[in-house]
């Protein structure tokens, strides 16, 4: 009967358009609310995921292990208490790992340096490798391999080498039974036999993927 | 309230979730010698989770303006004007004639009415086909932003047809 027009229509259509508009935001802003804790408003803008989330374990007995030590710090000062290679240039800091009164590893040295770390991780790769060689963990990792009994201990020896003799930094004895898979720090005192500050001691399961070595390393 | 406006609001909360849940998290490969790559560069190789907001804002802070242009205008500004479209189509008598005219505009919308979905899927394509095993995973922020597509695409079928 009676035809409709465009008068029944609301007298301010576009305020109609924002509502959609609105809404989007209200969720959007309640999902920043309930998901933000505070940060940053640019939610999952590139973000890292951490992998720190493994468990830590200690050694099985029988079992073998890579040992070495990732970092290693020294005291400013030598055993006698002067400054590394005369205060002309810092220690180049060389480690040693004894296990069962035999040398088992020697590091590569670093020189110049009061802070020193090793990838425990090393390669000579040729370019025609890169075409697919295989890479076993054996080749790649420059590691001590010990194998762990209950009571059993391995010896860090740290020196600094010189051209003319090597000086000791000192010498850490480290029980098998107190380390843990992956990163173990060590903190020593300054005493008139060591002037080693902290040893970082990653210890991996021996036969493990090189994917979990790596995360290990980490 | 009529059906076609609840699945409009729906879509709407859908659509303003999606595009800020992470959507989509990517996990860098450089084949066999990822551990190495990882070596020397760690956070290379550790996954990223990108929501469509992040990787638009992501893209202009890079200056990919373009990209950033392309995508905000087809994932943000498209889905909210076609969802007020229709709010505004659901909210006028079927007969008026502002109506017919509205109805046009939607219709020409509907064909591109999964557009949006289209690039999220390019994206998602394009990086499963890069070298080195990197993996595209999709989080379920994409999902609410289907969703919401999906919904959008659906009122019109429930939105009353004007008599003739």
């Amino acid at each position: 009967m009676t035809d409709l027009s465009d008068f029944d229509a609301p007298k301010r259509p576009w305020l109609g358009l924002l509502i959609p508009a609105l809404v989007v935001l209200a969720f959007a802003g309640f999902y920043w609310f309930i998901s933000s804790n505070g940060g940053s408003p640019y939610l999952d803008s590139p973000s890292i995921q951490t992998t720190d989330g493994t468990t830590r374990q200690g050694l099985v007995k029988g079992q073998t292990y890579y040992l070495f030590a990732s970092e290693i710090e020294l005291y400013p000062t030598n055993l006698e208490n002067d400054p590394w290679d005369g205060g002309e240039n810092g220690p180049d800091i060389r480690y040693r790992i004894l296990w069962q009164g035999n040398k088992v590893f020697e590091s590569e040295e670093k020189d110049d340096a009061l802070i020193a770390d090793w990838s425990g991780l090393s390669l000579d790769l040729e370019w025609g490798d890169l075409m697919g060689k295989t890479i076993s963990p054996d080749e790649a990792i420059k590691a001590a391999r010990i194998r762990y009994e209950k009571g059993g201990v391995v010896e860090i020896v740290v020196e600094d080498d010189d051209l003319t003799d090597d000086d000791d930094a000192g010498r850490a004895e480290i029980e098998l039974d107190d380390l843990m898979i992956g990163k173990n720090e060590i903190k020593l005192k300054k005493t008139s036999i060591n002037a080693v500050r902290r040893i970082n001691l990653r210890a991996l399961p021996h036969g493990s993927a090189l994917k979990d070595l790596v995360e290990l390393m980490k | 309230m009529s059906g076609p406006r609840i699945l409009i609001l729906a879509s709407c909360g859908f659509l303003g979730i999606g595009l800020l849940a992470p959507t989509l998290t990517i996990e860098p490969r450089a084949g066999q010698f990822t551990w190495l790559v990882e070596l020397w560069d760690e956070e290379a190789t550790k996954p990223v989770t990108y929501s469509i907001f992040g990787a638009i804002r992501d893209l202009y802070l890079m200056n990919n303006f373009f990209l950033a242009l392309v995508l905000g205008l087809f994932s943000i500004l498209f889905p909210i004007f076609k969802l007020s479209l229709y709010w505004l189509v659901t909210d006028r008598h079927p007969n008026s004639g502002s109506v017919r005219s509205l109805l046009k505009w939607t219709d020409r919308l509907s064909k591109f009415s999964m557009v949006e979905v289209l690039f999220l899927a390019l994206l998602i394509l394009t990086v499963k086909t890069l070298p080195g095993g990197s993996e595209a995973k999709i989080e379920w922020g994409a999902y609410a932003f289907v969703t919401s597509a999906i919904g959008a695409m659906l009122v019109p079928l429930l939105a009353e047809r004007p008599k003739k």
